[in-house]
């Protein structure tokens, strides 16, 4: 999951943290806990039946800043991401209920899921009746066609990663303008179907199109991103306003009606506005006050343990599939060298650095790409102290001697890491941990908007670099495919998410054989896909370092909170009355 | 006396000139701000990237760009954020402009009003313990940071006394004097006390050493042997023309607030100015809208300055010269 820097975490450690554990209600994996609601999931991941005593009211939501263009097929914020739930929908989507269901796909606008035929290359949906947008119009087997188009029409981000498998993709992507996919995607309007015909077989499919780039908005939408101005949605909620510097705004869509309550819920809250322009601090305060019912900003450290004892029953803990990692340039000195790799895998302290994000309460160490509870996780750990499953000491000794044996001690390594509390204190504990492994360590802490931009620069050989990964959709590939493969590496571009330059032939030749597995064989392919994060840790280009958790805080009137794995809490299902 | 008006106008323009091209260049010179990477988004294609580049004039010459820039901020007025898509420049200035003017306006009359009446008691009274105390508390005022005044006087009526004593405090944010007058007074009424408190002891330091040089003047030697009341001395003599350099630094002081340099008050009391707006987009490194705000302040000062002038000009010919 894409994520904007103001939601990184920003959270130090604190004695006090202590307290959170015990006090906070949590969303773990097996479903849903809340103080003032009764389960809103059951146990088989089906939601709760509707229930109207809880409509009704105004949900007020507070985020430092907006998160740029309202436009679904543009906008790669979690921020909006979150909100585009209730908003927008595709012919499928993730389950919206709290806990490990929220990973499933369930048909949304198509009225079941897909027939794939053709060897896993052509998938056939036929499409729900009696769904309207926001502007009253009826949803169409145009509108598909239309909008599928669009997201290569405007460039949407991802037209060129997810969606880059449909026929005629490759000529949309060269030229966007006037993009049209005759063979890729073919409407039929008698029967109601629309049919997607891809080059290759993408067993992932079905994420992306769960994810908000592939929503439907109305044909006729402008050929660009429409940034402030709301598309029509079919979703329960339409943005009524939206202005970056105040606050966005969503009522109710009036033409909107139930089809699936598991695809797209009704919602309980008449509106939900979320306004823009407080601190986190001040944030935090009008929580706490009964002025604003959630922070979408991670509360600070310094509040953490009053929120943590005070208002233990509004604090809602939930872990992440995520991981904050350290990326080792294989391209440049001295981490060309295997040896001074793994060095550094040997030598990093990963319960340092869960000290320093705020404690075990809210992170946990990692060994592997994948995080624990992903598909295709093991656990396994290469790098720690006597060997074992899971992390328990670095092994400095053992990190020294491969720093020798490497030649590369005396060399210059800068660290570019994020200028935010949390983000330098990891840094500087960096720094001296190499200081101490014989390197000549500098520190460059930049700004937390540009941070990452600059590490995926090649021009600028950043050596080493501090960042984090959250996925898109839970396939193993959204990790290991994306951050390590040969194909994510592009040199010479300030946008190559391989930040690391790591192209290993043999790996990528794994990860192949795991992309095509997957269309026969998921499990199969999860099992390999663990094999691929066994053999990339041996080559040691990046350094896990933790899996993170979420700290939500929400005012005394809210009720049922759900947190979905895929798109975090589930706002417009929050009782407000 | 108007072409000396005209003329000083004129010699602003080389100044925003100078003062686009800096932050221009300052922000292509700048690592890791490429917009396109940000406008494409994570793991965009590199056709996609390549796109985006052509979409916005990214591939184009600096020049050019510059040239680009300027027209649709000036002449088409239709620039818009790279970060905020879709949301226009211009018009996100002219909304954040009355906060600011709400703002820096309110604040002026209160600092105005301390700072003379601070002042004046203390040239009045010096000799006596209350001169040095009235200068201390002017002291303490200015040299408060106004981020953290204004982050401790939310610690109060926000947090800790929120329950008592400041219930009656409405929550951060702004309320337009159109919508609410009584609301619009209350929700700024701290961010005007805690701006005001930095000018109020400049500004009563300043007006007492014009009192106190005032006060030694042949003119008030004669008004005393004529027997004017003291009281008269000082209030209808030695104050107002210890005002006239007080006019003149409020002159700038008020251009540079109203150009966003009231930032910090705005961004700790969540007030959507035209500071506020220069942080966000200084923040997100946005620069259609760096560019937008820091002419527009570039614009408040310049004036300011040139209306300085002018006024100076008018009370003493032997600047119109210089």
């Amino acid at each position: 999951m894409p994520r904007s820097a103001t939601r990184t975490v920003l959270v130090t450690g604190t004695a006090a943290l202590a307290l959170l554990a015990t006090a906070c209600s949590s969303s773990g994996d097996g479903g849903t806990a809340n103080s003032t609601s009764t389960a809103s999931t059951s146990a088989s991941g089906a939601p709760a039946a509707y229930q109207s005593a809880h409509k009704g009211g105004t949900l007020h939501l507070v985020a430092k800043s907006a998160a740029g263009s309202l436009d679904p097929q543009v906008n790669y914020t979690l921020q909006y991401w979150q909100l585009y739930q209730g908003m927008y929908d595709g012919l499928l989507a993730f389950k919206k209920v709290g806990g490990q269901a929220s990973f499933t796909v369930v048909p949304d606008l198509a009225e079941s899921m897909p027939k794939v035929t053709n060897g896993g290359k052509t998938y056939t949906f036929t499409l729900r009746k009696g769904i309207k947008f926001s502007n009253g119009k009826a949803l169409t087997t145009d509108d598909v066609v239309a909008s599928f188009e669009r997201v290569f029409t405007i460039s949407s981000p991802t037209a060129g990663s997810f969606y880059n498998g449909i026929v005629g993709a490759d000529a949309c992507l060269k030229k966007p303008a006037g993009c049209t996919l005759p063979k890729g995607v073919v409407g039929d309007a008698a029967a109601n179907t629309v049919t997607i015909n891809l080059t290759a077989a993408d067993p992932e499919f079905p994420y992306k199109l769960a994810v908000p780039h592939a929503s439907i908005v109305p044909k006729g939408s402008p050929a660009k991103d429409a940034g402030t101005r709301p598309l029509p949605g079919t979703g329960a909620y339409k943005a009524a306003s939206y202005d970056p510097n105040k606050a966005l705004k969503l009522v109710r869509n009036p033409y909107f009606k139930e089809w699936s309550r598991e695809a797209q819920p009704q919602g309980y809250p008449d509106e939900i506005d979320e306004t823009f322009g407080l601190t986190v601090e001040a944030e935090v305060t009008a929580v706490e006050n009964g002025q604003a019912d959630w922070v979408f900003d991670a509360p600070p450290a310094d509040r953490l343990n009053e929120i943590g004892t005070k208002y233990a029953s509004q604090v809602h803990v939930s872990p992440l599939t995520a991981m904050w990692y350290l990326t080792l340039n294989v391209n440049q000195a001295p981490f060309n060298n295997l040896k001074a790799r793994q060095a550094i895998n040997w030598a990093v302290d990963r319960s340092a650095a869960v000290r320093l994000y705020g404690g075990t309460n809210l992170a946990q160490p990692v060994c592997t790409v994948l995080p624990p509870g992903f598909p295709g996780h093991t656990d396994t750990c290469d790098y720690t102290k006597g060997g074992g499953t899971t992390w328990k000491a670095p092994d400095l000794a053992k990190a020294k001697a491969l720093v020798k044996a490497s030649g590369t001690a005396g060399q210059e390594v800068g660290i570019v890491v994020q200028d935010d509390e949390v983000n330098k204190s990891i840094g500087e504990y960096l720094q001296s941990l190499l200081t101490q492994l014989g390197y000549k360590a500098t520190l460059k802490p930049l700004s937390a908007n540009i941070q990452f931009t600059y590490i995926q620069n090649t021009k600028n050989k950043v050596q080493l670099a501090l960042t984090s990964w959250y996925q898109d959709y839970p396939a193993a590939s959204d990790f290991l495919n994306v951050l390590l493969s040969c194909g994510s590496f592009h040199a010479g571009s300030d946008s190559s998410i391989n930040i690391a330059g790591f192209c290993d032939k043999t790996v990528d030749a794994q990860m192949q054989d795991a992309l095509a597995t997957e269309r026969t064989d998921m499990t199969a392919a999860n099992t390999k896909w663990g094999a691929v994060d066994q053999a990339v840790m041996a080559k040691s280009p990046l350094v896990p370092l933790f899996t993170p958790k979420l700290v939500d805080f929400t005012s005394t009137r809210v009720g049922n909170y759900q947190f979905s794995k895929q798109f975090y809490m589930i706002v417009d299902q929050l009782w407000v009355k | 006396m108007l072409a000396f008006a005209l003329r000083r106008l004129l010699a602003a323009i080389p100044v925003l000139f100078a003062i686009s091209v800096l932050v221009f260049l300052i922000f292509f010179a700048t690592p890791g701000v490429d917009p396109a990477a940000r406008i494409a988004g994570r793991n965009a294609d590199p056709a996609t990237l390549a796109q985006v580049r052509h979409t916005f004039g990214l591939d184009r010459p600096l020049p050019v760009r510059y040239l680009l820039l300027m027209k649709h901020l000036l002449i088409s007025r239709d620039l818009e954020s790279f970060v905020n898509r879709g949301s226009r420049v211009v018009p996100q200035i002219t909304h954040a402009m009355p906060v600011t003017l709400s703002l820096v306006l309110g604040a002026a009359v209160i600092w105005l009003i301390a700072g003379v009446l601070m002042g004046t008691a203390a040239a009045a009274l010096r000799g006596t313990l209350v001169d040095p105390l009235i200068m201390l508390v002017g002291v303490i005022g200015v040299s408060l940071p106004v981020y953290w005044l204004g982050e401790v006087v939310n610690l109060f009526t926000q947090n800790r006394l929120h329950d008592s004593v400041f219930a009656w405090v409405p929550p951060l944010g702004y309320v337009g004097l159109t919508d609410d007058p009584g609301q619009w007074a209350l929700h700024l009424l701290f961010p005007w006390l805690t701006l005001a408190a930095l000018y109020a002891g400049i500004y009563a330091r300043v007006l007492r050493s014009e009192l106190v040089a005032a006060l030694n003047e042949d003119y008030v030697r004669t008004a005393r042997a004529k027997g004017v009341s003291e009281r008269r001395i000082l209030i209808r003599h030695a104050l107002r023309c210890s005002l006239i350099p007080v006019v003149s630094l409020f002159g700038l002081d008020i251009g540079a607030l109203i150009g966003g340099a009231a930032l910090l008050t705005e961004v700790v009391f969540g007030l959507p100015g035209v500071g506020k707006l220069t942080y966000d987009a200084l923040q997100n490194v946005d620069l259609p809208v760096i560019m937008g705000t820091v002419l527009y302040a570039a614009f408040f000062v310049v004036l300011a300055n040139a209306l300085v002038d002018v006024v100076y000009a008018k009370l003493d010919p032997r600047a119109r010269h210089v």
